[in-house]
C-alpha cells in the first residue's frame, strides 16, 4: 500500500509537472530571438543580413514549436501506449474488480485527468469457453464496471464509452488456463478530442 | 472365491468403463438411438448415352448421402436391382433412374422410386439440367421420396448458414445442408457472426463489428446489399426470427445490462419486451411464435427460462447445472435443445418443454456447442472441436448418427435455414 501511495504522488506529480511545465517554452522562447533581430535592424546592418537574420529567428521559431510539438506528441503517445497496454483482469465468468484492477485503474483515472482530452473507449472481453451470446453479456458487463469506477473516480461519463467484444477477440489465442485468465479483461482504446 | 471374483469384476466395471462412471455423475439418459429407420434401396442409374463426368459425387451417391443424413433411411446399396439383398435387408422400397447426356449439353435424369416385391413404380420425376446443377435436383427427388413414404417434408434442399474463419476474420458462409455449394455472405476486415435466417431463406440476419460494435445488420442474397438494421440502438447482437411473422428478437446493451428488444421484419423499429434486473440474451421462438426462450443470469450463471411473447408469465426451465445457454424450440414443439458447461466443457442436452425428462446428446467428444434444429425437427446442427479443431455437425434429434459436415479451417454458429417452399402435394404420377 506504501509502495501504491508512492506511486501516485509519483504519478501525481508527474501529471503536475508536466501539466506545469510544457505550455511555457513557446512563449518564451522564440520571443528574445526576435528582440535580438530587431535589435540587429537598428544596428545597421545591410537589408540582406536583416532578412536573413529574420528568416533564421523565424525557421528557428519553427523548429522550437515543432520541437515542442514532438515532446508533446511524445508525451501523449507514451500516455496512450500506456493506458492501451494497461488491461485490468477478471476471474471467470464474473465482472467484479480485483483490487490489483483498481490499483491499475486509479493510475489510469490520474491519466484521464492529467490530459483532458483523451476520450476513451472501454472494451470488455472474456475467454474462449462458454457461448457466444452469453460472453457478449458477461463483456458488456466487465467494460460497464470498469467505467462505473473510473465516473466514481471523477472522470466525467462523456469521455468513456463502453462496447463488448464477448469472446471475439482474444489477447492470446489458445485453450490453456493461462490463455483464458489473459483474454478474461477490459482494456482501452484512446482517442484525442 | 465367488465374492472375490464379484470384487474383481466390480473394479474391473470400474476401471475399464469412465465412460459410463462419468455420465452416470449428471445422472441424466444419453442418447441411444430410439429411431427407427427405414431400409431403402439403391441402385446407381444407368447412363444411357455412355459415361458421364459426374463432378464430386454421380446421382445415386447424392441420394445415399442424402438418405444417411436425414436420419429416416438405412441405405441398402447394390450395384444392380437385387431383390434378394433388398427383401433381406427389409428394403421396401429403392430409387434409381437413367441418365442421358443432351446434345446442348445438359443431362438429362429419370428419378425413380420402386417397390422392391412387385417393381412397381410408386414415384417418378424428370430432370433437364446442367451437370453442376445435378445436386440441387437430387436433393429436390429425395425430398419427394421422403415426402412419398413418410408423409412428411424433408430437409434435403434445405441450407445452413454458419460463421468461418477466413484469413483470421469471421466471415458468415451459407451452404447446402450436406455443406456443398458455399458461398460466402461477408467479406469484410472486421468480423461477422451469429447469423439468422430471414423469413424466405433470401436475407441472413447477422452482426457485423464493422463500426467496432456488435451491431445487427441485414444481407439480401440475392441484390448482395448490407444494410444496418435497428440502428437506435449502438450495440445488437443474438437475433431470433419470428418463424410466423419475421419479427425479430435480439439483444441490446445498454448501461452495461443486456436486454431484450422486439423488432419488425424490417429492421426498423424495435421495443424493449424484457423488464428483469439481470441480463438477458439468446432469445428463441417456440414454433407457433406464441412462447419465448431466453438466457438470464438473474440467479448469477446463465439459466435458461421461458416466457410468453409480451414478456409475462417468466418461468425457469433449467434447474441442472451452473450453466446452461442458447435454447431452441424444436419445430415440432416437443423438445428444446440447449448448450451445458459441465467441467469447462461445452455439451448439447435436450429436455420437454417444462425442462423435464433431460437427455445428454453428446459427451466425451470435445465442446459441442450451438445447436439448431432442422426444419421437420428430426436433424440437430452444431458446432464441436472433437477433431481438433471446430467443426459443424448434424446430428439426429436423439444424438445419434454424427456426421461431420466441414472438414477444413473453423467453423462455428451454425443455424439451419426455413423450408424453400410450400409444403409439396403428393404426386402419384406413373402410380396406376
Amino acid at each position: 500500500m506504501k509502495t501504491l501511495n508512492w506511486l501516485l504522488t509519483g504519478a501525481l506529480a508527474f501529471a503536475i509537472f508536466s501539466a506545469c511545465s510544457n505550455p511555457p517554452p513557446p512563449e518564451t522562447d522564440p520571443a528574445p530571438k526576435a528582440k535580438k533581430s530587431a535589435i540587429r535592424v537598428q544596428e545597421g546592418m545591410s537589408k540582406e543580413d536583416s532578412l536573413a537574420a529574420a528568416e533564421r529567428a523565424r525557421l528557428e521559431a519553427e523548429r522550437l514549436a515543432a520541437e515542442k510539438l514532438e515532446a508533446d506528441r511524445a508525451r501523449l503517445e507514451e500516455m496512450i501506449n500506456r493506458l492501451m497496454s494497461d488491461d485490468v483482469y477478471f476471474e471467470f465468468d464474473r465482472f467484479e474488480l480485483t483490487e490489483k484492477a483498481k490499483e491499475l485503474l486509479a493510475q489510469v483515472g490520474d491519466m484521464l485527468k492529467a490530459e483532458e482530452r483523451f476520450v476513451v473507449t472501454v472494451e470488455g472481453h472474456t475467454d474462449a469457453r462458454g457461448t457466444e451470446d452469453y460472453n457478449m453479456t458477461l463483456g458488456g458487463k466487465r467494460a460497464m464496471k470498469v467505467k462505473e469506477f473510473l465516473v466514481a473516480y471523477g472522470i466525467s461519463s462523456d469521455r468513456m464509452e463502453t462496447v463488448s467484444y464477448g469472446k471475439e477477440k482474444p489477447k492470446v489465442e489458445g485453450a490453456s488456463e493461462d490463455a483464458y485468465s489473459q483474454n478474461r479483461r477490459a482494456n482501452f482504446r484512446v482517442k484525442i478530442k | 472365491m465367488m465374492r472375490r471374483v464379484f470384487l474383481f469384476f466390480l473394479s474391473f466395471c470400474f476401471f475399464f468403463s469412465p465412460v459410463f462412471s462419468a455420465i452416470d455423475t449428471i445422472a441424466v439418459d444419453v442418447g441411444i438411438s430410439v429411431f427407427k429407420t427405414m431400409p431403402l434401396g439403391v441402385v446407381p442409374f444407368a447412363e444411357k448415352s455412355g459415361k458421364i463426368e459426374w463432378g464430386e459425387a454421380p446421382p445415386h451417391q447424392i441420394l445415399e448421402s442424402d438418405a444417411n443424413l436425414s436420419g429416416r433411411f438405412e441405405v441398402i446399396s447394390s450395384p444392380k436391382f437385387d431383390l434378394v439383398t433388398f427383401s433381406r435387408a427389409r428394403a421396401k422400397f429403392y430409387v434409381t433412374g437413367s441418365a442421358e447426356l443432351l446434345a446442348n449439353g445438359k443431362v438429362k435424369l429419370s428419378c425413380y422410386l420402386y417397390a422392391s416385391q412387385t417393381k412397381q413404380l410408386v414415384f417418378g420425376e424428370n430432370y433437364e439440367i446442367a451437370v453442376q446443377n445435378v445436386r440441387e435436383a437430387m436433393h429436390l427427388f429425395f425430398d419427394q421420396v421422403v415426402f412419398e413414404l413418410w408423409g412428411e417434408r424433408g430437409v434435403a434442399s434445405t441450407k445452413l448458414a454458419w460463421v468461418r474463419k477466413i484469413d483470421g476474420v469471421k466471415q458468415v458462409i451459407y451452404a447446402d445442408y450436406d455443406g456443398y455449394r458455399r458461398r460466402q455472405a461477408t467479406n469484410d476486415s472486421a468480423l461477422s457472426m451469429m447469423p439468422v435466417w430471414a423469413l424466405g431463406n433470401n436475407k441472413l440476419i447477422f452482426v457485423s463489428f464493422r463500426n467496432e460494435k456488435p451491431q445487427l445488420h441485414v444481407k439480401d442474397l440475392d441484390t448482395k446489399r448490407v444494410r444496418r438494421i435497428y440502428t437506435e440502438h449502438k450495440q445488437s447482437f443474438s437475433p431470433a426470427v419470428n418463424p410466423i411473422s419475421g419479427e425479430i428478437l435480439f439483444s441490446v446493451i445498454r448501461d452495461g445490462k443486456t436486454d431484450l428488444y422486439l423488432g419488425d421484419a424490417e429492421g426498423k423499429k424495435s421495443r424493449r419486451i424484457s423488464y428483469l434486473k439481470s441480463s438477458q440474451t439468446s432469445p428463441a421462438w417456440s414454433p407457433r411464435a406464441t412462447e419465448i426462450l431466453f438466457t438470464s443470469d438473474r440467479g448469477g450463471g446463465p439459466q435458461i427460462y421461458v416466457m410468453g411473447r409480451d414478456g409475462s408469465d417468466v418461468r425457469r426451465v433449467t434447474f441442472m447445472g451452473r450453466y446452461n445457454e442458447k435454447a431452441a424450440w424444436s419445430p415440432t414443439g416437443d423438445r428444446i435443445v440447449y448448450t451445458s458447461m459441465d467441467n469447462g466443457k461445452m455439451n448439447i442436452y435436450t429436455c420437454a418443454f417444462d425442462g423435464s425428462d433431460i437427455v445428454q446428446l453428446t459427451s466425451n467428444a470435445g465442446n459441442n456447442e450451438h445447436p439448431t434444429w432442422s426444419p421437420d425437427g428430426n436433424l440437430i446442427a452444431f458446432a464441436s472441436d472433437r477433431s481438433g479443431t471446430y467443426q459443424i455437425y448434424i446430428m439426429r434429434r436423439d444424438g445419434s448418427n454424427v456426421t461431420q459436415i466441414t472438414k477444413q479451417g473453423e467453423n462455428t454458429s451454425p443455424t439451419w435455414s426455413w423450408y424453400d417452399s410450400p409444403p409439396p402435394t403428393s404426386k402419384k404420377e406413373g402410380k396406376k
